[in-house]
């Protein structure tokens, strides 16, 4: 009869108390993210060596990577970036959705969400603390480019995005992959 | 035996009512009954600034810069900001009964309609606050336009004043809140 009792109180505290998702990123979110969308879409994402041999976005993108003097909002050296281009993002984008809030909102704070014209366009920024810092997660898809950047910010660039959180989203993607005009 | 069986399960009901209770005096709106209209909307901002976050921004904002000044103090004691807009091409993409389960939270406790409230925005705009005794608990702002709807809560001693000056900030969008001399009306709606 105890054990009964103890597995039906196990159970339901359980049920009540926790809501851990099913799917979850474990070590590197920034590689299961990506890893996701490649899933999900049934794409593959370039990395910044095949970008280099294309000659496409490499002298600013590669140079920020490494740390370069033109990086204004992200933490020298904190770039990841992954880029996926001209390829088809079909799929629905609410399930698309849910599977990557599931993954990610065990150790990740979801600030803001855009989706525009039938999920055509999405933009999802989430926040993480990592000690004295904070990392920043903002992965963009639009009907056929998308693009994954994680970056670390300074304090004073993290008060920027939290006053606003869909401007300096922006700009942290352009940053990681636009060219520079400097 | 029996008595500690019986034991066992009323410390899980105790456990399981302080747990509803708990989440029944929260003013924070559950809005994920929404989510179903992004799939026809153009435009979707979902916006999740929860307790972990206000005090990092409490943290970060710096008393130097006056603009950041302001919204620490404005922000001091708020345990979340939550928002979700939707824009749509055409009018007809949602009905009163997508917003049902908004509006049956917003008759639960605590939770008075202000009347009175002047927005510059087109459309509706119904402005509630959550009291517990004098004090107010949290804020909720339903703007409903023919082809808009937006749902704004914030949780934590806030009020309309408070939100005046936030609109714009943090991912609360502008919705033209004109905050003199408002007034309750009774919970019946």
């Amino acid at each position: 009869m105890r054990t009964i009792a103890t597995k039906i109180f196990i159970t339901l505290f359980v049920v009540c108390f926790t809501s851990a998702p099913a799917v979850y990123a474990k070590g590197d979110d920034f590689n299961s993210v990506v890893k996701m969308i490649e899933e999900f879409y049934r794409v593959k994402h370039v990395g910044i060596p095949f970008l280099a041999k294309a000659g496409m976005k490499v002298a600013t993108t590669a140079a920020r990577i490494k740390g370069g003097t033109a990086r204004r909002l992200a933490e020298a050296g904190s770039i990841k970036l992954a880029v996926f281009e001209n390829q088809e993002f079909n799929g629905d984008f609410r399930k698309f959705r849910s599977s990557l809030n599931q993954a990610l909102n065990v150790t990740w704070m979801p600030l803001i969400q855009t989706l525009s014209a039938a999920g055509e366009e999405q933009t999802y920024i989430f926040l993480r603390n990592d000690g004295d810092k904070t990392k920043v997660l903002v992965i963009t898809i639009d009907e056929r480019d998308a693009t994954v950047v994680q970056v670390n910010l300074s304090q004073k660039n993290l008060a920027l995005l939290l006053k606003d959180p869909e401007g300096t989203g922006k700009a942290i993607t352009e940053e990681a992959t636009l060219i520079d005009q400097e | 035996m029996k008595s500690r069986y019986k034991t066992t399960l009323i410390a899980l009901l105790l456990i399981i009512t302080s747990a509803f209770v708990a989440r029944a005096q929260d003013s924070r709106i559950q809005l994920g009954s929404l989510d179903h209209l992004a799939a026809k909307a153009s435009q979707t901002v979902d916006v999740n600034v929860d307790e972990r976050l206000m005090k990092l921004a409490a943290r970060l904002f710096s008393d130097k810069d006056d603009d950041e000044r302001e919204i620490k103090k404005l922000i001091a004691g708020l345990k979340g900001i939550y928002v979700k807009s939707f824009e749509f091409e055409t009018e007809g993409q949602f009905v009163a009964t997508d917003l049902e389960p908004i509006r049956t939270q917003l008759r639960g406790a605590g939770w008075t309609k202000m009347v009175n409230v002047r927005s510059k925005k087109e459309g509706n705009v119904e402005v509630y606050l959550q009291f517990a005794g004098e004090m107010v608990n949290g804020l909720a702002v339903l703007h409903t336009d023919d082809k808009e709807l937006t749902v704004v809560n914030i949780v934590g001693p806030v009020d309309l004043d408070k939100l005046a000056q936030l609109e714009g900030q943090m991912g609360i969008p502008d919705l033209g809140i004109e905050s003199s001399k408002t007034k309750k009306k009774t919970n019946e709606q």
